[in-house]
Parts: structure tokens; C-alpha cells; sequence
């Protein structure tokens, strides 16, 4: 079965980008989230395999977001989606407890990649 | 210091080494040869400067022992010995080694304590032969012992185990811990490689791991200071397989090598390279050179010539008129179809421009370095407790004017040390805190840079001033009576201009400053300055980021085209004959409620034209604080023009600071618009 993935950013225009590599990379796109506090409902009611995790975003940034998920369910798979330049974001984000991230602009392979990774 | 000085102080000292060592050796060949010492004296003193700067005291110090013995030669009082070309030598040798310590980041701690002391004796004229002899003797075994202490220090660093380390693990196996080096190697294009990194650490700690040692150290790597590939002393308790597994499943990861560390042969290889290292010292030392280099990856810089910048300058400058030619030929037929590449083509032409004045640029730092000591030695003898205050080093600005700079600020701030700042009992007596502040400071504003020299000391007394130059008929005693503050200052620029009866040997306040305006005016800038009785005294210098491609604004006078610096105008008006008034003699315009006095441009240069409009362009200039309205005929519009200078013949003209040619091919003057209203 394929893995469930939510896809949370504000953007749509990335949303839309996102979900069409994931959807040809043979997942499936269950839900979509544009911030911190959407995504963590969306979690609570989709139960996704895998959130990709946009950084900045109005309400609840992304890095409270995994925060709030991991309290959640510890096991989460979450990787973040950030932009070149938030090394720190980024750092930050893998404490919280993500396990990989992904930079913008995206290669599909990377996202690929990522998504093989953490669904292991 | 700053890393980025370093690399340029290495370059350049490396280079000295070189034509010392080649100097040196044609000496030896040829001793008499005044040349050949002048050369490595001046060298020396170059190299005692550079070092000092860099705070490198025992370079600097090694240097100043060996530019007095060539100071000696130079002037005859000792001649050249085989025992003294090799004392020399061994100091040659002794700064290479210091060069090659400062680039892998270990100063310049190297104990020369016997070599100066060498040197001193012989500067003293006691060495005799035979004494040196027994010295050198003394010295050799010592030399070897530092040799090898280096190397030992040296090679804690790369992947090889030290002893403080191999202890560590050695305590972790009988805890039952794993040891391994972990070689990780991320893939190419890796993006937010700290990031990356960051999650193997992240990871070998999560599965209770603890990384003991990594090169490059974590520093650099949350610097995103390396490649692609880092290297690990890690402890844990997990397996082999587990662990290479945990690490290569983490993304952009391309190879993982995990090895496990035997103490055995990890304690061998220490006793074994200690051995080496004295065998092979050379070869060794050539892999430390290159090993440090890989290690410390110290900012690539190349030097070039200063000539190939400027005639690179020229050359650009020779494109930007091309460009402004076709631009205005193809304005003439109006060919649509060009205009797209016409634009791309003024876009890459300024980016060209903007990337040439970049590499001529450089921190000011490099001027501003070497005043810290400068004012502390002053205040000391001048018996006065000086706090020198620097801002604003990186500021960065034309390689030429750092050149030209030094002197001018040398002189203002023995100045501020000179006669700003008041003995201690003085500022006691004054309510002023004991301790006097210089202010240097450096920022950019526009298309400027700003150097402020400032102190808080006695400043000077306006009517001294005033007093002064009515007694030298600078100006008469009527219309002194309502001189603005900046022009009574202004007098302190003119030549030979001094209110101080004493002049000290270091500076006399007003001797000099109109050095320092000559100076700056050189280089397209301006001089200020500000003070008050008891407050202090401000000097504020302003110069154009760059010298020879410049925004200008062209107008008309007559049938000619001039060329006014962006950078001088306030802005421009049209007005009427009407609003011309008359005060005091001179014709004014109110502008926005001020009062600025209006320049005729065309009576100025001479030029007759027949028509009379009562209708008039301005252009509001200004110079420091104050604005003129220039009359133009028209405003022609904006553009960058490369500044010729007018030559030799014409350098007394003050009015005009260069000449441009025009996209037509014609040429406009550029007006020097503080020279300008200087008279006014």
C-alpha cells in the first residue's frame, strides 16, 4: 500500500509542486495543511505516514509544529522543507525531531530520496 | 586578526621571504654590494612593519635585530663574515618557520631568545669569532629539539591519534565502549551542508554515541568551513554494521567509512612517527605545509599588479563610452528591435563595473591597523592617557585611496593627540573624565566613504581663529563679524595657517592641515571640520568610493556640455529671473524657505551667448552643510562618465576636476563644484 503523506506549507504553488513529485514517486497525498496549527489537526485526523514540513508559516511556524506532532506520536516521520539560508531553522527543526529536510527550489530527486528515507 | 588579513599577510610575507633568501644568497657571492643590502634592509623593515601590525611581536622583533646589522652594513661600520652571513641565514630560516606557524594559526611563539641575542652582540661589536662559534654550537641541538616538539604539537591535529585522545579511548574500551573513525563524505551540490552534518552528530548521539574529535573541528563545520568530507573520533556502544548503517541512511550522504580503532597499533604509530619525524624531518615538513593548508583553508587570494586593475579600469571605462555611443547613435534612428539588448548590454556593463571597483577594494583596516600603537606611543610621550576608539575597519574602499589615506589620517590624529587632548591635571581641572577619547571612525554613505577623526579635548577657540586671519587678510574685519562657524574653521586648511605659538615637533595644529585638504582633495574628496571651546574638535573627511566612473549630471552652459558629479546635487529647479534677489550684494534665491546664494556659471567661465530668457535652470548643489544654486541653460540628464584627468598643463584649474568623453564623442569638463563655491 502506498505511504500516506500530508503535505503542509502556506504556498500553494509549493504545495502543488510538492505533491505532484511525491504523487509520481508512487506515494499518496492524503492532506494538505498552509500552517503550524492546520497541520497538527490534520495529523491528528489523517494519521499520515510521512509530513513534509514547510518552516515559515503564519500561526504556528514549522518548528512548533513537529514539536506539537511529536507530542503527539513520537514516531512521526517529518522532514522539513526549508530555504537555502536557515541552516540554523534547519538544526533547529532535526532537534525538534525531524529526520531529514529538503531545499528549496526542490530536486525531485532529493524529495525522492527523503521520502525513501524516512518511510524505511 | 582577522583571518582574511592574515591570508594577505601571509602571501606578502612569503613573497619577502623569497626575494630575501635570494638576496641573501647574492650577497654572500658578492658582498660589497650596497644594492643588494639597502634591498634586504628594506625588506626587513617592510616585513618589522607587516608583522607589528599583525601583532606578531617576536617576528617583528627578530626583524628589527636583523634590519640594524644591515643598518650597520649599510653604513659601513661592520663588513660581512661567513659566521655572519650564517647567523643571518639561521634568522632567515627562523622567520620561515615563524611564516609557516602563523598560517597553520600558531602565532608566531617560536623561541629565537639566542638568535636575538646573537644579534645583539654583534650590533654591539663584542662577537668575536670564536664566542659565536660556541653559540652556534649551543644553538644547533636546541633548533632540533623545536624542530621536533612542532611536529609532535602538529600532528595532534589530523587524523592520527594523540596521546591525550588515545588515553580517552583507552578509558572508554574498558568501559566497554566501541571506538571508531568515522569518515563521512557528503554528496556533491550538497545544500545546508551544516544542516547535514549536524544530523550525523545528531544521529551517533541519539543512538548514545559521543563524537570525541572531528576534523575539520565543529566550529568550521557549523561555518560550513569544508568540503564535502569530515572526519570523526567517535565512542559508542552499538556495533560497526549498526552504525555505518544509521549514518549512510541519512540523505545526501555518499560515502560512510567506519573503522574501528586499535589501541595497539593507534600507541605504535604514535612511537613510530616520533621516529620518522626525525628521519624524514624535510619530507615531513613539506606534508605539514600541505596538510596545514588543507587544514586551515585559509581565504584564496591572488595578487596582481595595481597597474593591471587600472588599466582594467580603463579599459572598462573605454566600454562604458562604446556603450553611451551606440546607445545614443541607435537613439538617433530609433531601431525598436535593439533596444532589449541594448539594455542587457548597459545591465552587464555595470555589473562589469561594479565587480572591478569590488576587486579594487579593500577593508580600510589595512590604514587603520597601524594607529592603535601609534597613538599609544604618542600618548605615552606626550605623558596624556589616550583611549583610541575604532570603528567602522571593515568599511571598504579604493585600493588607491587606502594608498593615499594613511598620511592625511597620521596627521590628524597626532593632532587630536597633540593639542586635542588636555594633560590629565587639565581635564581634571575641567570636570572631564581623566581619560581623553580619539574617535576613528569609517562608514559608508551614498557613494561616499566617511572618515571622522574626533576627540574629546580642548577644541579650538573660534575667535583665536577669527583674530588670526583678519591679522593675515584672509578677510576683512566687517565681514567677519557674521561669518558662518564652518567658514571660520575653514581658515584652519589654508596654508601655513597655525594659532599655536608652540609648535611641538610632532604636529603643530594648523601646520599641516592644508597638507591634509591638499591630500584629500587629491582623491576627489572633501575636508571638514567642526569644533568647540572645551567640547572637542571634529574633522570629517569624505571621499567617492571610487575614482573613475562616476554619476553625473549634464547640462549646458553656451554651446558646451559640463558634467556635474550626482553626488554633489541636491536637486534641480526651474525658476525665473524674477526670484533672483539681492542681499548684501550677492544675488540669492529663496528655495524651500532657505536662502541660497545663486553662482552665473556662464559669467564665471567667460562664456557670451546672445539670448536672454527670464526663465532659469538651477542646479542645487552642495558642499558639506551649505547649498548654491548653479544657472545652467539645460539639463541634458544623467549619466556615467569615465573621469580623464586634464593633465599636467592644466592642473592649476580649480574650477574643473577632470574631463569626460561624451557617448558623441565630445567632451565634458566636470565641474569641481567645492572649489567652486570655495570662493564664494
Amino acid at each position: 500500500m502506498a505511504k500516506r503523506v500530508l503535505i503542509v506549507d502556506d504556498a500553494a504553488f509549493m504545495r502543488m509542486l510538492l505533491k505532484d513529485i511525491i504523487t509520481k514517486a508512487g506515494y499518496e497525498v492524503v492532506g494538505e495543511a498552509t500552517n503550524g496549527v492546520e497541520a497538527v489537526e490534520k495529523y491528528k485526523e489523517l494519521k499520515p505516514d510521512i509530513v513534509t514540513m514547510d518552516i515559515t508559516m503564519p500561526e504556528m511556524n514549522g518548528i512548533e509544529a513537529i514539536k506539537k506532532i511529536k507530542e503527539i506520536d513520537p514516531n512521526a516521520n517529518i522532514i522539513v522543507c526549508s530555504a537555502m539560508g536557515q541552516q540554523a531553522m534547519v538544526v533547529e527543526a532535526i532537534q525538534a525531531g525531524a529526520k531529514d529536510f529538503i531545499v528549496k527550489p526542490f530536486q525531485q530527486s532529493r524529495v525522492v530520496e527523503a521520502l525513501n528515507k524516512v518511510s524505511k | 586578526m582577522n583571518e582574511q588579513y592574515l591570508s594577505v599577510f601571509l602571501d606578502e610575507a612569503r613573497e619577502y621571504m623569497e626575494s630575501l633568501n635570494e638576496n641573501m644568497l647574492k650577497l654572500e657571492k658578492d658582498p660589497e654590494d650596497m644594492e643588494i643590502i639597502n634591498e634586504i634592509f628594506r625588506v626587513l623593515h617592510t616585513l618589522k612593519g607587516m608583522s607589528a601590525t599583525m601583532g606578531f611581536e617576536n617576528m617583528s622583533k627578530l626583524c628589527h635585530r636583523m634590519e640594524n646589522i644591515f643598518d650597520d652594513l649599510r653604513n659601513e661600520k661592520m663588513k660581512i663574515t661567513t659566521e655572519l652571513m650564517d647567523t643571518l641565514f639561521a634568522g632567515v630560516d627562523a622567520m620561515e618557520k615563524m611564516i609557516q606557524m602563523m598560517a597553520e594559526g600558531k602565532g608566531d611563539e617560536l623561541d629565537v631568545s639566542d638568535l636575538l641575542n646573537t644579534y645583539e652582540g654583534i650590533i654591539k661589536g663584542e662577537m668575536k669569532i670564536e664566542e659565536k662559534k660556541e653559540e652556534e654550537k649551543l644553538e644547533t641541538p636546541k633548533k632540533e629539539g623545536e624542530k621536533s616538539e612542532r611536529i609532535k604539537e602538529y600532528e595532534k591535529i589530523p587524523i592520527e591519534i594523540d596521546e591525550t585522545l588515545l588515553h580517552t579511548l583507552e578509558e572508554a574500551k574498558k568501559k566497554d565502549y566501541n571506538t571508531y573513525y568515522v569518515k563521512v563524505v557528503l554528496e556533491e551540490g550538497t545544500l545546508l551542508k551544516s544542516a547535514r552534518m549536524y544530523m550525523v552528530f545528531h544521529k551517533i548521539e541519539e543512538m548514545g554515541g559521543e563524537v570525541l574529535k572531528s576534523i575539520p573541528p565543529v566550529e568550521d563545520i557549523e561555518n560550513e568551513k569544508f568540503e564535502r568530507e569530515v572526519e570523526l573520533i567517535v565512542v559508542c556502544k552499538i556495533d560497526r554494521n549498526k552504525l555505518h548503517e544509521a549514518i549512510g541512511n541519512i540523505s545526501e550522504i555518499e560515502k560512510v567509512i567506519v573503522r574501528e580503532i586499535d589501541m595497539e597499533s593507534a600507541r605504535g604509530e604514535i612511537e613510530e612517527r616520533k621516529v620518522e619525524t626525525k628521519e624524514e624531518k624535510k619530507t615531513v615538513e613539506k606534508v605539514e605545509a600541505k596538510e596545514s593548508s588543507r587544514m586551515k583553508r585559509i581565504t584564496q587570494t591572488i595578487r596582481v599588479d595595481i597597474d593591471k586593475l587600472d588599466t582594467l579600469m580603463n579599459l572598462m571605462g573605454e566600454l562604458v563610452i562604446a556603450r553611451s555611443r551606440i546607445a545614443d547613435t541607435l537613439r538617433k534612428y530609433q531601431i525598436k528591435e535593439v533596444d532589449e539588448s541594448l539594455a542587457q548590454l548597459s545591465r552587464v556593463t555595470l555589473d562589469l563595473q561594479n565587480i572591478i571597483m569590488k576587486i579594487r577594494m579593500v577593508p580600510i583596516a589595512f590604514v587603520f591597523n597601524r594607529f592603535p600603537r601609534m597613538v599609544r606611543d604618542l600618548a605615552r610621550r606626550f605623558n596624556k592617557e589616550i583611549n583610541l576608539v575604532i570603528t567602522g575597519q571593515e568599511t571598504e574602499l579604493d585600493r588607491t585611496v587606502v594608498d593615499e589615506i594613511g598620511e592625511p589620517l597620521l596627521h590628524l590624529l597626532r593632532n587630536a593627540v597633540d593639542h586635542g587632548i588636555e594633560p590629565k591635571e587639565e581635564r581634571i581641572a575641567k570636570g572631564k573624565p581623566p581619560v581623553g577619547t580619539i574617535v576613528l571612525a569609517a562608514r559608508h554613505e551614498g557613494n561616499n566613504v566617511i572618515i571622522e577623526v574626533s576627540d574629546d579635548g580642548r577644541g579650538m577657540d573660534k575667535e583665536k581663529i577669527l583674530s588670526k586671519a583678519i591679522e593675515r587678510g584672509l578677510i576683512d574685519e566687517a565681514s567677519a563679524q557674521n561669518l558662518p562657524e564652518d567658514k571660520i574653521f575653514s581658515f584652519v586648511f589654508m596654508p601655513g595657517f597655525s594659532t599655536k605659538e608652540d609648535v611641538s615637533d610632532v604636529s603643530g595644529r594648523g601646520v599641516g592641515m592644508d597638507v591634509v585638504k591638499s591630500a584629500i582633495e587629491a582623491l576627489n574628496g572633501s575636508v571638514s571640520l567642526e569644533s568647540k571651546k572645551d567640547e572637542g574638535t571634529k574633522v570629517t573627511i569624505r571621499l567617492p568610493l571610487t575614482l573613475a566612473i562616476i554619476q553625473a549630471l549634464l547640462v549646458t552652459i553656451g554651446d558646451f556640455v559640463y558634467a556635474i558629479p550626482i553626488v554633489n546635487i541636491d536637486s534641480t529647479m526651474a525658476a525665473s529671473e524674477d526670484d533672483v534677489q539681492i542681499v548684501e550684494n550677492r544675488e540669492v534665491m529663496v528655495v524651500r524657505g532657505e536662502i541660497i546664494p545663486i553662482v552665473r556659471l556662464k559669467e564665471m567661465f567667460g562664456i557670451e551667448t546672445g539670448k536672454k530668457s527670464r526663465n532659469i535652470n538651477l542646479v542645487i548643489v552642495k558642499n558639506g552643510p551649505r547649498k548654491y544654486g548653479f544657472v545652467v541653460d539645460r539639463l541634458l540628464g544623467q549619466d556615467d562618465i569615465v573621469i580623464k584627468s586634464l593633465g599636467k598643463l592644466l592642473k592649476d584649474i580649480k574650477e574643473f576636476s577632470g574631463g569626460a568623453i561624451l557617448g558623441d564623442g565630445s567632451i565634458a569638463l566636470i565641474l569641481d563644484v567645492s572649489n567652486i563655491v570655495s570662493n564664494i
